[in-house]
């Protein structure tokens, strides 16, 4: 009786397995919901952009004045340096100055440094964006 | 200024700058693209990486490029003036389950997990969660927090429903979604959860007030996890509408954390164990009253147990607040230091210090943070150089130390980090 009773057991669960295997496969191949449903867009506003004229371009850099500007970023300034060696080699005739951007981090305004270019600097070169 | 220049940028950054150019109106401008990184290397290297080094995008010598930068004459493209309209695209989208899963996260609408798609039923129903008008404009919000360097977009209170919707956010959070969106009422931005840094910035709130139980967030065992519905999904939102109300995460352009960081995916929700602590909550010490609804926001690197710190050497007799003293020595003021403690290690500390405030007298006895703390540049032969006296740090705004109290009593653990505090906004003006 005890053997009729093991076997009953495993037949129940071999068919529990077998029932949970069809189930299980049922869900796996079940067909996606082909309903088609409209959702709102999640994107936020965003700004119309205006376009800016860029500054005419120099015909010789001879005789021109070039600012060297080093906006904080560390080893900027050894950039700078060694583009000013280049310079001095390259367009000795061409005048460059080194300047240290002023003001708290990479983005702030330097007001001192833009209106003393704005009246001697024929061309900029800012470093760095690291 | 009307002066021709030229900026010199690493060519790691060139998707960014495309974007960031267009974004200021002048995509033709003629940015010098060089082979990074600069810090740390000497000047002969610079010299043979840069100098005498091609440009990585074109493939052509770096200062033969810079020369012909200031002399080439514009083109027609690049004298073009007027105005670029935009707008958000489609405001819906038509499909079923499967093809609009797909779309969104074709279009980056998504942290790349599934997301509950927003119809307008449930938005609509998230909607209920406040009472105010869904096109009422909330905010504005940049990858860069201050806006100087990438464009602002507006968003709504519907904009922000729809994203929590996608989150799986419950009405009943929208309070303290739109409070956390909400914009500085000394800027008018708001802050995003995903920073464009390179540094790899989260964000982080903390919760306090009643709206702690009446919404369900957790602050007992795993406190700062992702244990309970409430903060999980809340920071998931924030998220979701740092990406698509704000234009953040994406990398190359609108993200360029190094390393990355995984907090970014449900950000810091930490409801302060107010019940449990010895000390004032949080929100109070900022100035608010007592069960008030208040959320603080923070943002930086996040937290780390403390056992991370030398400082933190496990033994059977332990001085915590000693051990807080020597953290915030190592992790300087430059990101902030913050502390989140068990209530068991905020008693051994109230123990010592009656207050926080007393606390944040005996660890951090001279509050300053910012560019103060950077290395001072010397003159370098080959310039003349002018570096701008030093200025005296700012003073930290908020705490100087923050210590926050939240997770269970089951045993002496404790974490900390570097997080810096930003500002605390009534939830309750939202509902």
């Amino acid at each position: 009786m005890k053997k009729y009773s093991s076997a009953a057991m495993v037949a129940a669960l071999c068919l529990v397995f077998i029932c949970s295997f069809y189930v299980f496969a049922g869900q796996v191949r079940a067909e996606p919901c082909k309903e088609k449903i409209t959702v709102l867009t999640p994107l936020g506003h965003p700004p119309n952009i205006k376009l800016k004229k860029m500054a005419p371009r120099l015909n010789t850099l001879d005789g021109k004045t070039i600012y060297f500007v080093d906006d904080g970023f560390i080893g900027g300034d050894n950039l700078l340096y060694e583009m000013i060696d280049w310079f001095k080699a390259n367009y000795p005739r061409t005048n460059v100055i080194y300047k240290r951007k002023g003001g708290m981090g990479f983005e702030a305004e330097d007001p001192a440094l833009w209106a003393e270019m704005r009246e001697k600097a024929d061309g900029i070169i800012i470093a760095l964006g690291h | 200024m009307g002066i021709p220049s030229v900026a010199i940028v690493i060519s790691d950054f060139y998707e960014q700058e495309t974007e960031k150019a267009l974004q200021c109106g002048m995509p033709g401008i003629r940015t010098q693209w060089i082979q990074g990184p600069v810090w740390a290397k000497t000047r002969e290297q610079l010299r043979r990486d840069v100098i005498n080094g091609n440009n990585p995008i074109s493939g052509r010598p770096v200062m033969k490029e810079i020369v012909e930068k200031f002399t080439k004459p514009l083109t027609a493209e690049e004298k073009r003036s007027g105005e670029i309209k935009r707008d958000r695209g489609p405001e819906t989208f038509t499909g079923t389950q499967e093809e609009l899963n797909k779309l969104f996260l074709d279009k980056r609408f998504t942290d790349f997990l599934p997301v509950v798609l927003p119809t307008k039923e449930r938005v609509d129903a998230m909607l209920e969660g406040t009472s105010h008008d869904p096109d009422e404009i909330v905010g504005k919000m940049s990858p860069t927090n201050t806006g100087h360097y990438f464009e602002f977009w507006t968003f709504t209170v519907r904009d922000v429903a729809v994203n929590a919707v996608m989150a799986g956010c419950k009405p009943e959070y929208m309070p303290v979604l739109l409070a956390i969106l909400s914009p500085d009422p000394r800027t008018g931005i708001s802050k995003e959860a995903i920073s464009i840094s390179d540094n790899g910035f989260m964000g982080a709130v903390v919760i306090n007030g009643n709206i702690r139980d009446e919404v369900g967030l957790n602050y007992g065992v795993g406190a700062v996890g992702p244990y309970a519905l409430a903060n999980t999904t809340i920071g998931r939102a924030w998220t979701l509408a740092s990406i698509n109300l704000g234009n953040c995460g994406k990398v190359g352009t609108t993200y360029m954390g190094v390393i990355g960081n995984q907090g970014n995916l449900i950000n810091m929700v930490i409801a302060e164990n107010e019940e449990k602590s010895p000390f004032k909550p949080f929100s109070v010490r900022q100035g608010f009253k007592k069960g008030e609804n208040v959320v603080s926001l923070f943002e930086g690197w996040g937290i780390l147990s403390a056992a991370n710190w030398a400082a933190n050497a496990w033994g059977k007799e332990m001085d915590y607040p000693n051990i807080m003293k020597q953290i915030t020595k190592e992790q300087g003021f430059l990101f902030g230091t913050i502390f989140v403690l068990s209530p068991p290690i905020a008693d051994f500390v109230k123990a010592k210090y009656n207050t926080i405030a007393e606390l944040e007298d005996a660890i951090a006895p001279a509050p300053s943070f910012g560019f103060g703390g950077m290395p001072k540049m010397k003159p370098q032969p080959g310039g003349n150089a002018e570096a701008p006296a030093p200025k005296p740090a700012p003073k930290m705004m908020g705490p100087r130390i923050p210590v926050i109290v939240t997770g269970g009593t089951n045993n002496n653990y404790w974490s900390a980090g570097g997080m810096r505090y930003s500002r605390s906004i009534k939830i309750d003006d939202w509902r």
